[in-house]
């Protein structure tokens, strides 16, 4: 039973870790648009950025 | 998405009939619509998007209705000195806010900041799909801004830049510190509940002390931060409250959430006693939620109204002292600055004529729905459309002195007058919240003589066990879920006071046009000569028509199988000119030399061809196909119905007649329309104003309750209470209904909790509660309480 004297503080700092996260996720604003962060993992990336694509449009 | 059989699949509407478009999407040819809806199609192929078709969840909107005129307007975003209204500048880069209207999914936002990077110059794009709107920043030396609009524009949406308003700022904070908080709330409970159903296991095996104090010990940890953090918004409302001299429910939460915490670290430090942070935790994230929850339906609502204040560039055509011609925004006219008013034109400010003659449409500040003829001399005002020629004005008043922001000024002093309505659960909290307090010191006070020792705990169980939880959550958790109720059946709530006051409602005002009727003039009666065809001879008028922006040659659109000659305006008498080698002649009977014959409440066009009366055409706006349901619905809720217009033509009694309506006010301007609500609503005080129109704002903003047309003008929805989305007037009628519905709900759930609470009550205060049949008691109150209010939802 002596165990739990480690493993809850670690669970702590997990617990931590987790909010942090979560700060960091409401402050870049992960939460203002939910349809979409689901669905952009669908799309292709075959041209993601400017950069690797020149293609004139 | 299944390609349907006479459906377009870019916008998923019905092909009509002999149109036969295709383009080759994703290796099949799929049918479209219409010419604009395969451009964008086809624009959305060549780009390389086609995984656009392929994830959407949504239709298109249709891209019927995208013209090349939009794409004029947008040149005007890119002068400097309209920009500076709207645009940040950056060091080498510009940001901006776009609205674009007609995401329907994730995928429309995809498809748009794939476009957009393609074009050298576009430094960030980021479309938000749920609020419909776009951050873009961009280097102005590489593409203006007018050229990313219209590739926006390509895609089959429309972008403009906007305002964000000054309530949806204020939401936009609180619901993210409301979520942080919800989240340590939420996480922090997790854990402490895991040691709390440790510590109830105490109660039936002995558990070695050291290892009881231990998890009391964490337990403080994990809800140290909930007390300290997330519950903040308690506090500061139960301050707030008795700052004001008045109860409300945060004062017993916040009662409860610190004395249960003091008694908890009080009982952890000394190892006596029992121990609450379980209760604090999940009550704290319980009531978080709802207030959450509450707060996403407010944000929703305002971000949407929000949205419809477009940033319309006002540019204006000085003549300088040279005669040259210059472009200058709006804001930089000074008084009597010679101006140029082209037709089809909004003008930018208040002036006199000097020069030319023209008809004005002015039903935005009026009411009236025909234009008006503006001859030298005459006064014309900001906002109002120039329909038939250029003429040129005298500057009078520019932007904060002019008419229309004399209108704004006045809904804003309106608003600030608008009583304020406690909610229901105020009332009730503050003779809740007095009772438990008087009976917490009662208790004390027994048990202080009886049993000392014991008199802290007593007192505290009394405050923990009735705990305020399903009673403060009563009525929010039922109007958060009618409010999601009714903004899918289409009203959109912007004001808390909103359900409450429809319940309410004994009397509805009404504006007239564009709210009971179409807003729009239509063909009613064709009578020809008889040797005339009655296609041809609306076939002629269209031609003749073609040209011009009057409401009167709306109605004729769909006829255009010729072309005119010759056409002049004859301005307030009429048009003449050639089609198909006849001489016509339109308008006014006294512009023919004819008799007049008037049908009541219509408007008469005649046609001359070849100086022979050919047909008489009559005109009027049609009352919406809904009104008449909407006033005999009213009547079978005991609901008066009257009308109060700023137009003054024989439509008023005619509109009135229709729908049974014998109350009538007409001719009103905006003041006086403020003046005949206030009248009206000391004599009936739950009175609901309907409007759409600029002049309406002050009067929406004055109302006790109102709602704006979805299809109105952004000043009246940014005064009213709640937007009509899809302008359907019925569904004010489902919605008072669900209103009255919503407050019988909420008087179930607080007799519940109210009946809750007083059961336990003498228990606790006996002492005979124990904290876990409490916490097991306040959950399940809670509930019966939430699952009581989704029945508003369902259905």
């Amino acid at each position: 039973m002596s165990i739990i004297f480690v493993l809850i503080p670690i669970a702590l700092i997990f617990v931590c870790v987790g909010i942090g996260i979560f700060f960091w996720a409401v402050k870049s604003e992960q939460f203002e648009d939910l349809d979409r962060q689901g669905i952009n993992i669908l799309f292709d990336d075959k041209n993601k950025s400017k950069h690797d694509d020149d293609r004139p449009s | 998405m299944a390609s349907n059989q006479g459906l377009c699949f870019h916008c998923n509407e019905v092909i009509p009939k002999g149109v036969n478009l295709h383009v080759s999407i994703l290796g099949s040819s799929q049918a479209m619509c219409c010419q604009g809806c395969a451009a964008v199609a086809q624009t959305i192929i060549e780009s390389g998007l086609e995984d656009y078709y392929q994830h959407r969840t949504a239709a298109a909107p249709s891209a019927q209705g995208l013209v090349p005129d939009a794409l004029v307007k947008m040149l005007e975003y890119d002068d400097e000195s309209v920009q500076l209204e709207f645009v940040a500048q950056n060091e080498n880069s510009k940001e901006v806010l776009l609205s674009i209207e007609g995401i329907a999914c994730a995928a429309c936002a995809w498809l748009i900041e794939k476009q957009l990077l393609h074009i050298p110059g576009v430094q960030k794009i980021h479309v938000n799909s749920t609020t419909q709107r776009a951050t873009l920043v961009w280097d102005d030396q590489h593409v203006k801004l007018s050229q990313l609009l219209q590739s926006v524009q390509k895609l089959g949406y429309n972008a403009t830049p906007f305002q964000t308003d000054k309530q949806e700022e204020i939401d936009r904070k609180l619901y993210r510190s409301h979520l942080l908080k919800l989240g340590v709330a939420g996480l922090a409970t997790m854990q402490v509940m895991m040691f709390a159903i440790a510590l109830y296991g105490d109660l039936f095996d002995d558990m070695e002390l050291i290892y009881r104090d231990y998890f009391r010990w964490v337990s403080l940890i994990m809800a140290t931060p909930v007390l300290l953090f997330s519950a903040q918004p308690f506090y500061f409302g139960a301050y707030r409250s008795l700052k004001a001299k008045t109860l409300n429910m945060d004062v017993p939460v916040s009662i409860a959430l610190l004395g249960a915490y003091s008694a908890s670290l009080y009982a952890t430090v000394n190892g006596t006693g029992e121990v609450y942070f379980e209760s604090v935790s999940m009550f704290t994230f319980l009531l978080l939620l709802g207030r959450l929850l509450e707060l996403r339906a407010r944000r929703k609502a305002s971000e949407t109204s929000s949205n419809m204040l477009k940033l319309v560039p006002k540019l204006a055509m000085r003549i300088d002292e040279s005669g040259q011609q210059q472009k200058v925004a709006a804001s930089q006219l000074k008084h009597s600055d010679i101006i140029v008013i082209l037709p089809g034109e909004v003008v930018p400010a208040d002036g006199q004529v000097v020069f030319g003659e023209s008809e004005f449409d002015e039903s935005s500040l009026t009411g009236e729905s025909l234009p008006i003829t503006k001859k030298h001399g005459d006064k014309v005002f900001a906002g109002t459309i120039n329909h038939e020629q250029t003429v040129h004005l005298e500057v009078e008043a520019v932007s904060q002195n002019t008419f229309i922001a004399n209108i704004m000024r006045l809904q804003e002093q309106a608003q600030s007058e608008k009583p304020k309505i406690a909610t229901i659960a105020d009332s009730v909290a503050r003779y809740f919240v007095f009772g438990l307090l008087v009976i917490a010191a009662l208790t004390y006070t027994y048990w202080h003589f009886h049993s000392p020792e014991d008199a802290f705990w007593i007192t505290l169980a009394v405050l923990v066990a009735t705990c305020p939880c399903a009673l403060s959550l009563a009525t929010p958790a039922a109007l958060t879920a009618a409010t999601h109720k009714l903004s899918k059946t289409g009203l959109l709530v912007k004001r808390g006071h909103v359900l409450e006051s429809l319940a309410k409602v004994t009397s509805v005002v009404s504006d007239k046009t564009g709210t009971l009727t179409e807003g729009k003039l239509q063909i009613k009666h064709v009578n020809t000569r008889d040797d005339v065809d009655e296609t041809t001879t609306l076939n002629l008028i269209g031609a003749l028509e073609a040209q011009s922006s009057h409401p009167i040659a709306n109605a004729f659109s769909e006829y255009q199988s010729y072309t005119a000659k010759n056409i002049e305006h004859h301005t307030g008498l009429g048009l003449s000119g050639e089609v198909k080698g006849l001489q016509l002649k339109l308008g006014k009977a006294s512009f023919c030399g004819q008799p007049a014959e008037p049908k009541a409440g219509m408007l008469e066009l005649v046609l001359m061809v070849d100086d022979k009366l050919a047909a008489r055409v009559y005109l009027s706006d049609t009352i919406k196909k809904d009104a008449v349901r909407f006033s005999q619905g009213l009547k079978t809720r005991d609901i008066s119905l009257s009308m109060l217009t700023g137009d003054d033509s024989a439509q008023v009694e005619y509109v009135a007649k229709q729908l049974h309506i014998t109350d009538i006010s007409s001719g009103a301007l905006p003041q006086q329309k403020l003046e005949v609500v206030r009248t009206k609503t000391q004599k009936s005080p739950h009175l609901l104003m309907l409007g759409d129109g600029v002049n309406d704002g002050p009067v929406l903003a004055a109302a006790p309750l109102s709602v704006a047309m979805g299809l109105g003008t952004d000043i009246a929805k940014s005064s009213a209470d709640a937007v009509l989305l899809g302008s359907k007037l019925t569904t004010l009628l489902t919605a008072m209904d669900l209103a009255k519905k919503t407050k019988k709900i909420i008087a179930q759930n607080l007799a519940w909790a109210l009946g809750y609470n007083a059961l336990i009550l003498p228990l606790a205060v006996a002492g005979i509660v124990t904290p876990y049949m409490a916490a097991i008691g306040m959950s399940l109150s809670s509930l019966a309480v939430l699952t009581n209010s989704l029945r508003l939802n369902k259905q």
